[in-house]
């Protein structure tokens, strides 16, 4: 058995745990939930860890595999509930990124010390993906001004990083980490439709002073400082989510068939499938980090895969069921969510048709 | 009186799901299944709904097989059309007002793509209504057609129509209706 094999038994068990408090999260409820200490500290790097854990969960923050796999597994609990996780997320993979050694100290001491939620601030409002026509600025005083949507923890994160401009060039957008609270910053939470452990909001600069040590990627070169150098972390970020999505429409399949055990269906092989596919990309993305296709291939089929899931769920089913079986209605509306999280279908498909490699 | 599936979308269209569903004949004796949807009004005073969400509520009932919940699937499919008609043009609206790189969204191929096989999906549901409406496969095709166009016209909203009351909160609620009055194939 390889460890990715391990952590993703270690993930299943986890993922036991955290499917009785699916209904409470999506009713807005904060339960205590300890398995999300231990996903929490299987999502931070080995170094910053607060307790000792299996060897196969430092697979998690070393390779791609390893946090897709285990990603599928967790959400297959219930992917509402994972989000809820204090997790560095995609504020850790920004900060491993593009931060330096003091810079990682000091955003990972904070995890350790406050455990707060974090955020990722780059959609903003009026711009959806096109990230290169943010608005949100970084003035030469070192103020940040503008604001961000659809942010995970928007409202209730502790610490996060923001994207910004300085000047007029994608090369000026540079990332930035913010503290909550702050003077001049405001976060709001949404009303989510779907998958509300995650907590999606809005967040307003209004002339937030900040630390010069704050601004990531001085250390860099300017090619690698900001946007640009980031893109990885979004390669790895967005199998991350078509994993989510997989591991979604997994517990909608395992439900459906415990209601109708005597069912052996195509959609059990073509979910199989599509986990075979995600495992494939993130390998992949291990090999080569700057490959932005295979991620989008993931993701696309993965959260498209997981919406089809959802409506077999409900053609399979007697009339009126998803009133008589609240979690499987959750999830019907959570595996929508996945669609807008690190690029739109549209964006994938642009992504994969531009690339022109027959494998 | 029974509505035309006609006036079913045009109520849809105009006045929204719970007026549109008051015209399909809808009540708690004719649902297919264990939970019937039906407009709130319709609900007897003392009876307790599983859910009400805009005017619409879902009440557990006792199973009826027969033409008669055929006819008001055919009949809600006709109101579906409608509010999908007015998905439509809230993505239109939602397109027009915003830039990709410098350009408007609503002139990107992808996008023009995706609002052309809305309308052709839609138009080719109207006529399996007026041809096949009493055909109880040809009807829970035509519902599950819609719930995939509408889906799609969702998408084009991004995220805002995913938080706040946005395009898919009506959507599901459309789709958990439909699902009340369409037997699983």
């Amino acid at each position: 058995m390889t460890s990715v094999d391990e952590l993703q038994g270690l993930a299943a068990e986890l993922a036991a745990e955290l499917r009785p408090h699916a209904l409470a999260v999506d009713a807005g409820l904060l339960p205590d939930i300890p398995a999300l200490d231990v996903i929490r500290d299987i999502a931070t790097p080995p170094e910053f860890r607060a307790t000792d854990l299996p060897k196969c969960a430092e697979t998690y923050t070393e390779t791609c595999l390893a946090r897709t796999a285990a990603n599928i597994e967790l959400s297959r609990g219930d992917a509402g509930v994972l989000n809820l996780c204090r997790a560095p997320s995609l504020a850790g993979l920004a900060v491993d990124a593009l931060g330096s050694p003091s810079q990682q100290e000091a955003f990972y001491r904070v995890l350790a010390d406050e455990r707060p939620w974090t955020f990722f601030g780059m959609t903003e409002p009026d711009c959806g993906s096109d990230a290169t026509a943010m608005k949100t600025r970084l003035d030469k005083d070192f103020r940040l001004h503008g604001g961000k949507k659809y942010v995970a923890n928007a409202a209730r994160g502790g610490i996060g990083v923001v994207f910004a401009r300085t000047g007029p060039t994608p090369l000026s957008i540079r990332a930035v980490v913010v503290r909550n609270p702050s003077p001049g910053y405001t976060g709001r939470a949404l009303t989510m439709f779907g998958l509300r452990g995650a907590a999606l909001g809005e967040m307003t600069f209004d002339g937030v002073e900040l630390d010069r040590e704050a601004l990531l990627g001085a250390h860099l070169p300017a090619s690698q400082r900001g946007l640009w150098g980031a893109a990885r972390t979004f390669n790895v970020m967005r199998l991350q989510i078509g994993a989510q999505a997989l591991g979604v429409a997994l517990a909608i399949s395992d439900y459906v068939h415990t209601l109708r055990p005597q069912w052996k269906t195509l959609m059990t092989s073509r979910l199989e499938a599509a986990r075979e596919l995600l495992l494939d990309c993130a390998h992949d993305v291990d090999n080569n980090p700057d490959d932005r296709r295979a991620p989008s291939i993931g993701k696309l089929h993965a959260t498209n895969l997981a919406v089809e899931t959802a409506r077999w769920a409900e053609s399979a089913l007697e009339p009126g069921a998803l009133l008589d079986h609240p979690l499987l209605e959750k999830w019907c509306r959570d595996v929508h969510a996945f669609e807008f999280m690190d690029g739109t279908s549209t964006v994938q498909r642009l992504t994969i048709g531009t690339g022109h490699d027959d494998n | 009186m029974r509505h035309t599936i006609a006036e079913c979308e045009r109520a849809g269209h105009d006045d929204g799901l719970s007026v549109g569903l008051a015209l399909t004949g809808a009540a708690l004796d004719n649902a297919p299944g264990r939970v019937a949807a039906v407009p709130s009004a319709a609900v007897p005073l003392g009876t307790v709904a599983l859910r009400t969400e805009q005017g619409v509520s879902f009440v557990r009932t006792e199973p009826f097989a027969g033409p008669e919940s055929t006819a008001v699937a055919a009949r809600l499919a006709g109101v579906r059309l409608g509010l999908t008609r007015r998905l439509a043009r809230r993505a239109v609206e939602h397109l027009s007002a915003r830039t990709v790189g410098g350009e408007p969204t609503i002139g990107k191929q992808l996008v023009q793509s995706a609002l052309a096989d809305a309308h052709v999906a839609t138009e080719a549901a109207r006529r399996a209504l007026s041809v096949a409406g009493d055909c109880p496969d040809a009807v829970r095709d035509v519902h599950e057609r819609l719930t995939t166009v509408d889906w799609e016209l969702a998408k084009l909203l991004g995220a805002s129509g995913f938080v706040d009351g946005g395009a898919m909160f009506d959507v599901h609620l459309s789709r958990l209706t439909a699902s009340c009055w369409v037997g699983a194939s």
